[in-house]
């Protein structure tokens, strides 16, 4: 196993382990996600929506996840700073092994929360897909944008004052274009229209800000 | 900033500008007059295709500044991919930042014409057409950079953070260009001047006061850039000099 990896898996593993440690976050965030989820379940209230309204329902999943995950995701970053291990990290392994390390750390934690999330969803608004397939594929796909996106952003907002709410104004900008995308699959894979094309341009999208943000990640994380 | 007083030249007092640089402003306002005047008084009175066959002129400042607003956002991009690989001097942060504030004021005139125009021409100030939407995004990345810039204290990393960022932004930015028109199909602006078929679609006395218009902002653009750079520099050097 090359150096780099097993760098990169070490950061991986002791991001896992230091919220394994305190469950205390992973429990609040999960709380947080489904406390969401029902909020905007009970708001379309015992019916559900009619069959037109139903193309908003995609979006609503959507909505759900970004808010669940921005409340997540910043804390790969934030925890180094205001612990002050952020130094240590420096030493200890080279600026690429921490962004692939802490981006598989929010692309586990974001495919967690949709595993925990999307199924909820479909039960609670009596949602059937035609195209169970395409729906895996726009939550893999759009969790990875979601958690390559985060990262960077997170990298950066923990280094400024007013972190929380320095996140959303950040990420939103972003974020847009991969929520339109996906948004759109998601919908396409509901209705069991084929749209392989939103999908090339989804998976674009996630190379995109993973390679740009690896580009970027030395000079937001080497002071 | 660590440079003492003996290594950078004193401030030269109340230099005067180079003379082809007082020409240039002339010729710039110049234009910019010449403009303005064609568009009230040389364009064709009644405009083919264009409800209010007053109100359409408009479209010479309108254009012109959603233009600039676009090239803003490229310039702040350009200088914040130089600031980074270019041994991160102060002057290519200070030139992005500015950009990013200019190419703000732009984009709010902008949005702002379209709207009045819009609610003129087609009865509504808003409808989430592709090109609003993009201008709303546009706006919304703008402020989201300037809001970054003024949440870090010290100036390398409020350099470094800022420019990942804009480079970030410039990265995903063309993915709109594929989603926007595909969602909102019913676009109400006009095909671009020069449309996919490389025809020109526009009388042509408009046509040469918009492009004319569009060169006239660029070189504003540029200008006022400039000067807001070097008063930003002089007045950080001041500020230096003061503390030592």
């Amino acid at each position: 196993m090359s150096n780099w990896l097993a760098e990169t898996l070490a950061v991986f593993a002791k991001d896992w382990k230091s919220e394994a440690r305190n469950l205390y976050a992973l429990n609040t965030l999960a709380l947080f996600a489904i406390t969401t989820l029902v909020l905007v379940s009970v708001g379309l209230g015992p019916m559900g929506v009619d069959a037109a309204g139903a193309q908003v329902l995609p979006f609503l999943l959507w909505i759900v996840l970004l808010f669940a995950t921005s409340a997540g995701l910043p804390r790969a970053f934030v925890q180094e700073e205001e612990t002050h291990t952020a130094t240590a990290l420096r030493l200890a392994a080279r600026p690429s092994a921490v962004f692939w390390g802490k981006l598989a750390f929010s692309l586990s934690l974001t495919w967690g929360l949709e595993i925990l999330v999307a199924p909820l969803f479909l039960a609670m608004v009596q949602l059937d897909v035609a195209a169970p397939g395409q729906f895996i594929a726009a939550l893999a796909a759009g969790g990875f944008g979601l958690a390559a996106a985060s990262t960077v952003i997170a990298a950066i907002i923990a280094q400024a004052r007013g972190r929380s709410t320095l996140f959303a104004v950040l990420s939103f900008p972003i974020l847009i274009p991969l929520l339109l995308l996906v948004v759109e699959l998601t919908r396409d894979a509901v209705g069991g229209f084929d749209s392989g094309a939103v999908l090339r341009q989804l998976l674009l999208y996630d190379g995109t800000v993973a390679v740009a943000g690896a580009m970027l990640f030395p000079a937001i994380w080497n002071p | 900033m660590t440079t003492s007083p003996v290594n950078t030249p004193a401030i030269e007092p109340a230099a005067k500008p180079a003379g082809w640089k007082t020409f240039l402003a002339w010729l710039l306002w110049g234009w910019l007059g010449l403009v303005i005047g064609a568009a009230f008084l040389w364009v064709p009175a009644q405009a083919a295709g264009f409800q209010n066959p007053v109100a359409y002129r408009i479209l010479f400042f309108h254009v012109p500044t959603a233009w600039v607003s676009f090239l803003a956002f490229l310039a702040a991009g350009v200088w914040s991919v130089l600031y980074l690989a270019r041994g991160r001097a102060r002057r290519h942060d200070v030139a992005a930042a500015v950009a990013v504030e200019l190419g703000l004021a732009y984009c709010v005139l902008a949005t702002l014409t379209g709207s009045v125009w819009s609610r003129i021409e087609w009865g509504a100030f808003w409808n989430w057409d592709p090109r609003q939407t993009s201008i709303v995004i546009a706006l919304v990345f703008y402020a989201a950079y300037l809001v970054l810039r003024g949440a870090i204290e010290d100036d390398h990393a409020r350099g470094r953070l800022a420019a990942a960022y804009a480079v970030l932004g410039l990265a995903v930015a063309p993915f709109l260009y594929f989603v926007l028109p595909r969602m909102m199909p019913y676009s109400l602006h006009p095909e671009p001047v020069v449309n996919a078929e490389a025809s020109i679609d526009m009388e042509n006395r408009m046509l040469m006061v918009l492009l004319a218009g569009a060169v006239g902002f660029t070189a504003l653009f540029f200008w006022m850039h400039n000067l807001a750079l070097r008063s930003r520099l002089l007045a950080e050097r001041l500020e230096e000099e003061a503390q030592l």
